[in-house]
């Protein structure tokens, strides 16, 4: 019985997405920014999926309202990015991207996915730390709402 | 009699948990203490991230002598969300179950079970952690019909504090922690011939969603086999649409 719930736990505790813990630099250095950083990544690794435009049954999986093709979209979901696919103090994820993408944004997956460097990750994990931090005037600044 | 206790015992054990998954066919009459069974479902589903259906085999051991009795379950899945589709395996159940009151008309006990996490949760066919699912039972038995009710309590075990991912998995939806319920009835049509209602649901502690599911259920069983249908319908809190399952169980 022992053994049996070790292993349960041991397999609990094996794959579960956790927050990386990441804490953005007080004052906020603003060198990790949408236009520097976000837009790009999310281009380069996301929006195959997680893009507004998409219907479900183009998303190949993604959940609706998880639309990273605006930085309005990334901060309605900042956690589930970090506990996706972010490095930081407290865990490593790596359960996004998975390992085959579209070659086009709402296409099949006939392509594998290309994936972040640690280094990308780390900073990912610090823009949203700072991001969600941040003051956002969407609608003044003259972005859509969804 | 025997077969009543037989059908009872399935229906409240599936009944409690709300859950196909959880078709736990438990055998009474003591002749048949080891026993092994399927259970084959499909459902369409439509949640507000998520729509889409799945199917599931799910094979079940069970063994049961005087009083107790316990099982094992795991679910085989097809899974189609969002466009994507996924094969994989659900978690692994494992349930027990002891009768504290056994003399009929009544019959009462605590029941258990232990979900642990091998499927993919990403997907949407696991938890992600361990779930500990005890409850009370209750039956009454009347002259041709037989009522059931149960009371629960749902608890992750060992889940990251900070990750309520709500309703979850896609294909056995429960909250983090949960109050579980459940209301049966069964009534005689034949000798072997059985039908009758099952309302279950969970109602969230802390974060979560309500769930109610309502469903109706036909049970067939002569000797050592049993059969049963059950079409199901998600009534509050998007579990699903609709499900149908079929179960079959061998006594040996």
């Amino acid at each position: 019985m022992r053994s049996f719930i070790v292993i349960a736990f041991v397999t609990a505790c094996g794959g579960s997405p956790e927050s990386t813990g990441t804490v953005c630099p007080d004052p906020d250095p603003m060198t990790l920014t949408w236009d520097n950083f976000g837009h790009e990544f999310m281009a380069k690794y996301c929006t195959w999926c997680h893009e507004s435009d998409l219907p479900r049954s183009k998303r190949n999986g993604a959940p609706l309202y998880h639309d990273y093709d605006s930085l309005l979209g990334v901060i309605e979901t900042p956690d589930h990015i970090d506990q996706q696919a972010g490095f930081g103090p407290n865990a490593n994820n790596e359960f996004m991207p998975p390992g085959r993408c579209p070659s086009t944004p709402g296409g099949s997956l006939d392509t594998n996915c290309p994936q972040p460097t640690a280094d990308e990750r780390t900073k990912l994990a610090e823009w949203i730390a700072c991001e969600r931090n941040r003051d956002h005037h969407f609608l003044d600044a003259g972005v859509d709402a969804p | 009699m025997y077969m009543r206790l037989w059908i009872t015992g399935t229906l409240l054990l599936s009944a409690s948990s709300a859950r196909a998954d959880h078709v736990h066919t438990v055998d009474h009459d003591g002749a048949h203490p080891f026993g092994a069974g399927v259970s084959m479902l499909a459902a369409s589903f439509s949640t507000m991230l998520y729509s889409g259906n799945y199917q599931g085999v799910v094979p079940a051991v069970h063994w049961s002598h005087d009083r107790f009795a316990a099982g094992a379950n795991v679910g085989l899945y097809r899974l189609e969300k969002n466009g994507a589709q996924f094969y994989g395996v659900g978690d692994v159940v494992v349930h027990g179950q002891v009768v504290l009151v056994g003399q009929h008309p009544v019959h009462a006990g605590v029941t258990a079970a232990l979900s642990i996490p091998v499927g993919d949760q990403l997907r949407g066919m696991s938890m992600g952690h361990p779930m500990a699912m005890p409850a009370l039972f209750g039956t009454y038995m009347f002259d041709r019909a037989t009522v059931t009710a149960t009371a629960g309590y749902s608890h992750a075990i060992a889940a990251n504090s900070e990750h309520d991912h709500g309703m979850w998995p896609i294909v056995d939806p429960m909250n983090m922690v949960e109050f579980t319920w459940s209301a049966a009835g069964d009534v005689t049509l034949t000798r072997e011939l059985h039908c009758g209602p099952v309302l279950s649901g969970g109602v969230p502690i802390g974060d979560g969603d309500n769930r109610v599911i309502g469903a109706l259920r036909a049970t067939w069983g002569s000797g050592r086999l049993s059969t049963a249908a059950e079409l199901q319908l998600g009534l509050v809190g998007d579990p699903f649409i609709v499900r149908g399952v079929v179960s079959t169980a061998l006594g040996f």
